[in-house]
């Protein structure tokens, strides 16, 4: 799979630069040629190393949607143009595509990177070379309108992520009595650190909080104090698929029958595959997104039901990734499209359109900037979702959302 | 708790033993410390899951072909990271080699594997349990191992060799015995102990790239308690690493289990620095 997007990758690129080259052989100044010339979004997938996965899936959406986009007559009659480079899961080869999309390429905005870890090392660079970018990276502090104006977000953040998932243990299950544990890394202490002083303000008891070595293959010391300190639900907060399937395999060998509540790596193929028997995932409950998941009728909200028939007719394969994924990167270009085509090309149009953005209805959310927030993801589209009833890349809303 | 504390403490316990026995027999041989061994028992996780569960074979070729692809790794990594470094021992250059080495193949996994732990497929058709096979089988092996490396020592030619090398290089060569070829089988069989090791703990310990760290300081330790060099000492510094570990986590929990045997692996250090069942090496003046 990926070697084939790369090849289209590598041939974008050789089109890109003959076209550059065409440019600068004939000797026309820019202006005469502008009108026609594509618009350039810069994108920064990670298409190969590590954390692909998500990548992968994100590209399916954006390069469907830009060939819808062109399809249709482009913007304003200017076709757009996917610069893409891999930055393959290494912020050091996000960091050295950023200077050559800002710099030589002179992309109008740029999309990505699709991490955190690669947008943390990108987001200043490109808010130094004053181009805007748009990314769907969690961390919470990647979007900060002081030091980084043209920055916006089109997803949620940790802290709505977090925060969604209290809100079901508290509000929705009506639980109080929480153990929050974490493996070692920065990501699940700093995790720990976050949601435990939130859940405590909704009013939980949170008995038990920890972070727990990822690599210590028994689970069964701090599951057994876990249900020693009375808690009703564990909430995990870690990306390891091992360390959340030996919680679940542990749940299961100690037949404890509390809810799990986490992150969507509960709900990855990865924890999956690490079960000891299937039932190992019931009662589990991951972060989700309201406008792509199953309602209790088991249907789509209607612009995601038509945005999964228009990915079947384009015969876009769903069932080996995430339908969220698809639609997330289907939506940044039709964003990015929209706005050039109302406001221009130019830092400070589009800037200035999304600062007034207002409910943009997305596939994937509804995405609203002001001036002074530009994080677009609404908190009410973060979900709960139950992981074992992952169908065509969505899952169905968790149990006590209404419809 | 005591039961779960004596299975999992003995069968992680014996899989560090072999990861120490890895280090011990690379040492014996070159007097090379090398870094390689968590490396192996890393790959013994991986390829295992790799052959059996996405490849399909059965179980017998699996673990077969583990093997041998551990004996190969021994060989390059003596060819590639050990042998060229050997002239200048003194700068004990060897450290960085085999970890250089370590580390490239630990990318390599990381890159063609994936950084996900994955499952490892059941061995045997035995139900789970008390008695169940991922706590036995590394038991088991780690028995196998030890004995099989005192017939070899003990009883025959090649073995005694190999001792012969181990305990004065110069006067073995004197004697005409072919130490570089000597070396080189000595790395193809600690290839396939640190193999072995991660394969039949894999059940427990999962399919896992980032497991390399951990099973290179977890295996030297033994080593560190039982003296350089000894078997014997690396099993049962081995199993009460495990142990200890194991009891620990049930005792004060998460990350101040690994506290804890920092602490005492320090403390055993400081008191008796040739190791619990070491003896100090005399100098000869």
């Amino acid at each position: 799979m990926s070697t084939k997007q790369r090849v289209i990758t590598r041939r974008q690129v050789l089109a890109g630069s003959a076209a550059g080259a065409a440019a600068l052989a004939s000797g026309f100044p820019a202006p005469a040629i502008a009108d026609s010339d594509p618009i350039k979004i810069g994108y920064l997938p990670a298409l190969t190393g590590p954390s692909s996965s998500t990548g992968i899936g994100i590209n399916r959406g954006t390069e469907l949607a830009v060939e819808e986009i062109n399809a249709a007559g482009g913007v304003n009659g200017r076709k757009i143009e996917l610069i893409v480079r891999d930055t393959q899961s290494d912020p050091t080869k996000a960091v050295n595509a950023v200077a050559e999309l800002t710099q030589r390429q002179k992309a109008a905005i740029i999309f990505g990177p699709l991490n955190s870890g690669e947008a943390l090392a990108a987001t200043p660079l490109i808010a130094r070379d004053k181009v805007p970018m748009l990314h769907p990276c969690w961390v919470d502090q990647l979007i900060d309108v002081k030091k980084y104006p043209m920055a916006f977000r089109d997803a949620p953040t940790n802290q709505q992520i977090g925060g969604a998932a209290n809100q079901y243990v508290v509000d929705v299950l009506k639980l109080k009595k929480v153990a929050v544990v974490s493996d070692t890394t920065g990501y699940g202490t700093a995790s720990v650190d976050a949601y435990v002083p939130m859940l405590k303000a909704k009013g939980a008891e949170v008995v038990f909080s920890g972070n727990i070595d990822a690599a210590n293959p028994d689970l069964k010391p701090d599951m057994l104090r876990m249900r020693g300190a009375g808690a009703d639900v564990i909430m995990p907060w870690s990306v390891n698929a091992g360390f959340l399937a030996r919680i679940l395999n542990t749940r299961g060998a100690m037949g404890w029958d509390v809810p799990v509540v986490g992150q969507t790596t509960l709900g990855s193929g990865q924890t999956k595959a690490l079960l000891e028997k299937p039932d190992n995932w019931n009662k589990v409950y991951s972060n989700n997104f309201r406008n792509v998941c199953f309602s209790k009728d088991g249907k789509l909200p209607a612009r995601a039901q038509e945005f999964v028939e228009r990915l079947r007719k384009a015969k876009l394969d769903m069932g080996d990734t995430l339908l969220w994924w698809i639609a997330l990167g289907y939506d940044a270009p039709r964003l990015i499209a929209e706005t050039i085509k109302a406001a221009g090309t130019s830092p400070e149009q589009i800037t200035g359109y999304w600062n007034k953005l207002t409910a943009w209805p997305g596939v994937y959310g509804d995405i609203t900037f002001t001036p002074e927030q530009h994080n677009g993801f609404q908190d009410n589209e973060v979900i709960m979702c139950e992981v074992n009833s992952l169908r065509d890349g969505a899952f169905n809303l968790a149990p006590g959302y209404g419809s | 708790m005591i039961e779960s504390i004596v299975s999992y403490g003995l069968a992680v316990g014996a899989v560090y033993a072999m990861i120490g026995i890895t280090y011990n027999v690379m040492f014996s041989a070159s007097r090379v410390f090398s870094f390689t061994s968590g490396m192996l028992g890393m790959l013994g996780g991986v390829l295992g899951a790799l052959f059996i569960t996405r490849l399909g074979l059965p179980v017998v070729v699996g673990l077969g072909l583990v093997l041998a692809g551990g004996a190969a790794i021994g060989v390059v990594t003596e060819f590639v990271a050990v042998r060229p470094v050997l002239k200048s021992l003194e700068q004990h250059l060897y450290v960085l080699s085999t970890l250089a080495f370590a580390l490239m193949v630990q990318q390599v996994v990381a890159i063609k594997f994936g950084t996900d732990a994955q499952p490892f497929p059941r061995l045997l058709p035995i139900g789970p349990g008390l008695l169940d096979q991922q706590f036995w089988l590394p038991m088991l092996a780690c028995a196998a191992t030890i004995a099989g490396l005192e017939f070899l020592y003990r009883r025959t030619l090649v073995g005694r060799a190999f001792v012969a090398i181990a305990e004065d290089s110069y006067a073995a060569r004197a004697l005409g015995l072919p130490e570089q070829g000597l070396r080189v089988a000595s790395f193809a069989l600690a290839g396939i102990i640190g193999m072995l090791a991660g394969f039949t703990g894999a059940e427990m310990l999962l399919a896992f790239f980032g497991n390399q760290p951990i099973l290179n300081f977890y295996g030297f330790v033994p080593v560190a308690l039982g003296g350089m060099g000894s078997n014997r000492g690396a099993v049962a510094g081995g199993l009460a690493l495990g142990l200890f570990q194991q009891a620990a986590n049930f005792l004060v929990g998460g990350i101040f289990a690994a506290v804890a045997v920092f602490v005492v692996f320090i403390a055993v250090l400081l008191l008796r620095p040739e190791g619990l069942a070491g003896v100090a090496t005399s100098r000869r003046v």
